[in-house]
């Protein structure tokens, strides 16, 4: 972690996205046949449906040095499925609150929620999300061995 | 020269600063004071060596890493036909001089089952070999068993010096150390001061007390045949296992379990092959590709560690139980599984039904 | 936990005639170790034990060594012995259908904490030879070669009993012993967990890598688990989906643990067998018990306490906002 502010310069930003295959995987399709601007780090795996999600390919994605994970499907109540992202914002959202006590930056996984009609703010959600991750700079990742630690009075 | 020194308990650190210049030296250590775990870690000046407590892992790490890289790969493509390529293998060794500090008997004796089955057989195993020729094992006579130790009933003692190069004597004040193969005494020599000859009689005297004593009730060797003969009584297996959880920490806080599974971790076009750990406890270790297994169940598992350290080896190396009697795996295991109690019942039982 | 081993044992013995087995507890290799006991004839009833060092969970054999769902041909049930937290753990396994209410016949025990045999040794002035332990109200008397030591039993019962909610059995068909009052109330703090919390965001990485980095891969916090229920088709064994190479660095280490906890959201029970299994120490229950505290925030939900309840994360809620 020491080399933070040397690797910010060294290599490029690569942000995950897990995109539902019928809203926010079309959405972003429409931000493109708009020709939207749009950061050029992030790189979208296709999922059926937010409910595919399993937190543990975030932390995953994280652990082996992703920049940033993002997740984003259909409104709530939009689901494909019915009831697909029903069950994916619980489970992220014990997630991203549960990644800082670990000692992952909560601020490097994001899930959001965006239909097929909406490019626009798809182009915003990704702009936004970029600039939050260039600002973190490069996930430094898990150090390999730990000399000190600090002491904890948990016991 | 007597291939002795006396180290006093200050100078101790100042004799393992010395030795990690020429070795990688490995003391146990207390590597976290919350749950007093004692492992093997690498000295470094201002590490304390822990020889006074038992450590909680053995030393077999040092010798049979519990991840080990045998070789590098990479696939190269043929610039003119990229459907051809070759394959760029590179061996991998990590094997420097390499000295284990502070050890007890029952660690540096578990390496005798390793050098049976990875020295002295049909096959040597390189990585094991070189690492092997390369370690020097200065082991502490010891002072203080638990109720859970038990080399004196496989065979062995708390001042059993078998594989070590040096004796550690902790007497009055520090510590006596004694060359005992000519590596040893070659070390020993060039490192300190011969002791007084008082201090070199508390040493014999130590010795001799600590030869005498005996640590664990029961001898448990020769139960080679009765397990044969328990060996499909499956009732007697269930009594004794069915606390098991499957877990395999007896298996890898053993001194002598030497089971290892070999697989390639490769991504793209590169990577390795290496060796780890196995544990004859999990589903996976006997599970063959086609989906059966023949060890489906706990009892047969069990039965097979049991087996194979008080039967199956002994009828293959002239009687040689591949137990150390350290106790680690009666010590941590989570539901308090005996093997004392389970090798003395295999004859008990045998008897009573015969 | 007082000591009701004679109590268990009558009680026992007046009921075995309808039981197919009992599952409790009886004395390990030495004074501080207890192993758990498949009681099967009338005669193995004298070898019970219940006290302080009634550890492990049995609830974790129902799920995983034997079949608790479908009713015996004979009608006789299995009998546990639960504590508190133990009873968390069978009701979670009810809910999820691995056990079924009408098969066991649940033995309640009303327990003030059970003894961590680890924090005993580092009390003792010589923790080698340990010849009794027993608790006398609020003091714990230890008797090794060099004498007999008392102290306060606080100070030597398991992390997780010291931040205890449920000391009486939720569920039971029979309580033995009179109930306890619990150490903190359902909605206090969990001190531990406020304590990693504490830290900065830095040093919080650097005291899990601390402590996860001595993880050998054992798999007991895995399998003491009464709800780690895949057995041998767990994630981390496979190598189709490769979650998890054979490769012993941080990153795997760090990994395991993740799906270890994350699979148990919503469902961990603390019962706190992980944690005392671990061979090197690791404080794996923490974990556990923060992903609890986040989902008794956000959903009001503590697993293991209604039989009838789904678990958080195994349904939803169409009107939740703000998440």
């Amino acid at each position: 972690m020491s080399s933070k502010s040397d690797a910010k310069q060294e290599r490029e930003i690569k942000i995950v996205g897990f995109l539902c295959n019928w809203c926010s995987y079309g959405g972003a399709d429409t931000a493109g046949v708009c020709r939207f601007r749009q950061p050029t780090d992030l790189r979208i795996i296709r999922i059926p449906c937010t409910g595919r999600i399993d937190p543990l390919m975030i932390v995953k994605s994280l652990i082996q040095g992703a920049d940033g994970v993002l997740v984003s499907g259909c409104h709530p109540n939009d689901c494909h499925y019915a009831v697909g992202n029903f069950y994916a914002r619980r489970r992220m959202e014990v997630l991203k609150r549960f990644l800082p006590y670990m000692g992952f930056q909560s601020d490097r996984f994001r899930y959001t929620w965006v239909s097929a009609s909406e490019g626009q703010i798809w182009q915003q959600v990704v702009t936004d999300f970029s600039e939050t991750i260039h600002r973190l700079g490069p996930n430094p990742g898990l150090h390999q061995t730990v000399d000190s630690a600090p002491a904890v009075s948990w016991f | 020269m007597s291939g002795k020194i006396f180290v006093a308990h200050d100078a101790l650190s100042g004799l393992l600063d010395d030795l990690s210049k020429k070795f990688k030296v490995w003391i146990p250590q207390m590597m976290d004071q919350a749950s007093g775990h004692i492992a093997f870690g690498v000295y470094a000046p201002g590490k304390k060596p822990e020889l006074t407590r038992r450590s909680r892992l053995s030393p077999k790490k040092i010798l049979f890493p519990s991840m080990d890289t045998l070789f590098k790969f990479t696939y190269v493509k043929d610039p003119k036909d990229p459907v051809r390529y070759t394959i760029d293998l590179k061996e991998s060794f990590d094997n420097g001089p390499t000295l284990v500090f502070g050890a007890r008997p029952c660690d540096t004796r578990g390496f005798q089952t390793f050098d049976q089955v990875f020295l002295k057989g049909q096959y040597k195993d390189v990585y094991y070999e070189r690492r092997r020729q390369n370690t020097l094992f200065a082991t502490l006579v010891c002072q203080d068993s638990d109720t859970a130790c038990f080399c004196s009933s496989v065979g062995s003692g708390p001042a059993d010096m078998t594989g070590s190069d040096m004796a550690v004597i902790p007497i009055e004040g520090g510590y006596v150390i004694e060359g005992l193969t000519d590596a040893g005494r070659k070390l020993v020599e060039t490192s300190g001061s011969a002791p007084s000859p008082e201090q070199a009689a508390a040493a014999e005297q130590m010795k001799r007390n600590t030869a005498a004593l005996k640590i664990g009730e029961d001898d448990l060797t020769g139960y080679a045949d009765d397990l044969t003969r328990r060996f499909t009584d499956m009732d007697f297996w269930r009594e004794q296992v069915s606390p098991c959880i499957t877990c395999g920490v007896c298996t890898w806080v053993c001194p002598t379990c030497y089971c290892f599974s070999i697989t390639d971790e490769a991504s793209g076009m590169s990577g390795e092959r290496m060796r780890s750990w196995d544990s004859c406890m999990f589903y996976l270790y006997t599970l063959e590709a086609r989906g059966h297994n023949p060890r489906p169940t706990k009892m047969e598992r069990y039965r097979n560690r049991v087996g194979h350290k008080f039967s199956y080896f002994p009828k293959k190396y002239d009687g040689m139980v591949s137990c150390c009697g350290c106790g680690r795996c009666i010590r941590t295991c989570p539901v308090s599984i005996d093997i004392r109690k389970v090798v003395k019942e295999l004859k008990e039982t045998a008897d009573d039904r015969a | 936990m007082d000591d009701k081993t004679n109590a268990l044992r009558e009680h026992v013995k007046g009921i075995f005639s309808n039981l197919e087995l009992v599952l409790g507890w009886e004395p390990g290799y030495d004074p501080l170790h207890t192993r758990p006991f498949y009681v099967r004839t009338e005669s193995d009833i004298d070898r019970l034990t219940a006290n302080c060092l009634s550890f492990q969970n049995l609830t974790r054999y129902l799920a995983k060594s034997m079949n608790a769902v479908d009713p015996a041909a004979d009608g006789r049930k299995i009998g546990v012995c639960v504590k508190g937290c133990d009873s968390r753990s069978l009701v979670a396994l009810i809910q999820e259908k691995f056990v079924s209410r009408d098969r066991v016949y649940v033995i309640g025990l009303p327990c003030r904490g059970t003894l961590d045999a680890r924090r005993i040794r580092a009390l003792v002035p010589d923790p080698a030879r340990i010849r009794s332990v027993n608790a006398e109200g609020d003091e714990l008397v230890v008797e090794t070669d060099r004498g007999i030591s008392r102290f306060a039993l606080d100070r030597a019962i398991a992390r997780k009993c010291l931040q205890c909610r449920y000391p009486n059995p939720v569920i039971h068909d029979v309580l033995i012993g009179d109930p306890v009052t619990p150490r903190l109330k359902i909605d206090a703090e969990n001190p531990s967990v406020a304590a990693v919390e504490a830290l900065s965001l830095e040093d919080r990485l650097l005291f899990w890598e601390n402590q996860l980095d001595r993880c050998i891969r054992c798999f007991a916090c895995r399998n003491a688990c009464p709800l780690c229920v895949c057995q041998n088709h767990c994630i981390m064994e496979t190598r189709m989906p490769k979650w998890i190479t054979q490769y012993r660095n941080m990153n795997e280490k760090f990994m395991f643990h993740m799906i270890h906890a994350l699979h148990l959201a919503g469902r961990c029970t603390e019962c706190g067998e992980c944690e005392r299994v671990c061979p090197v120490g690791i404080p794996v229950a923490l974990i556990k018990e923060k992903i609890n505290a986040i989902i008794y925030e956000m959903l009001d939900y503590e697993s293991g306490i209604d039989p009838e309840a789904v678990p958080p994360l195994l349904t939803f809620s169409p009107k939740e906002t703000g998440i």
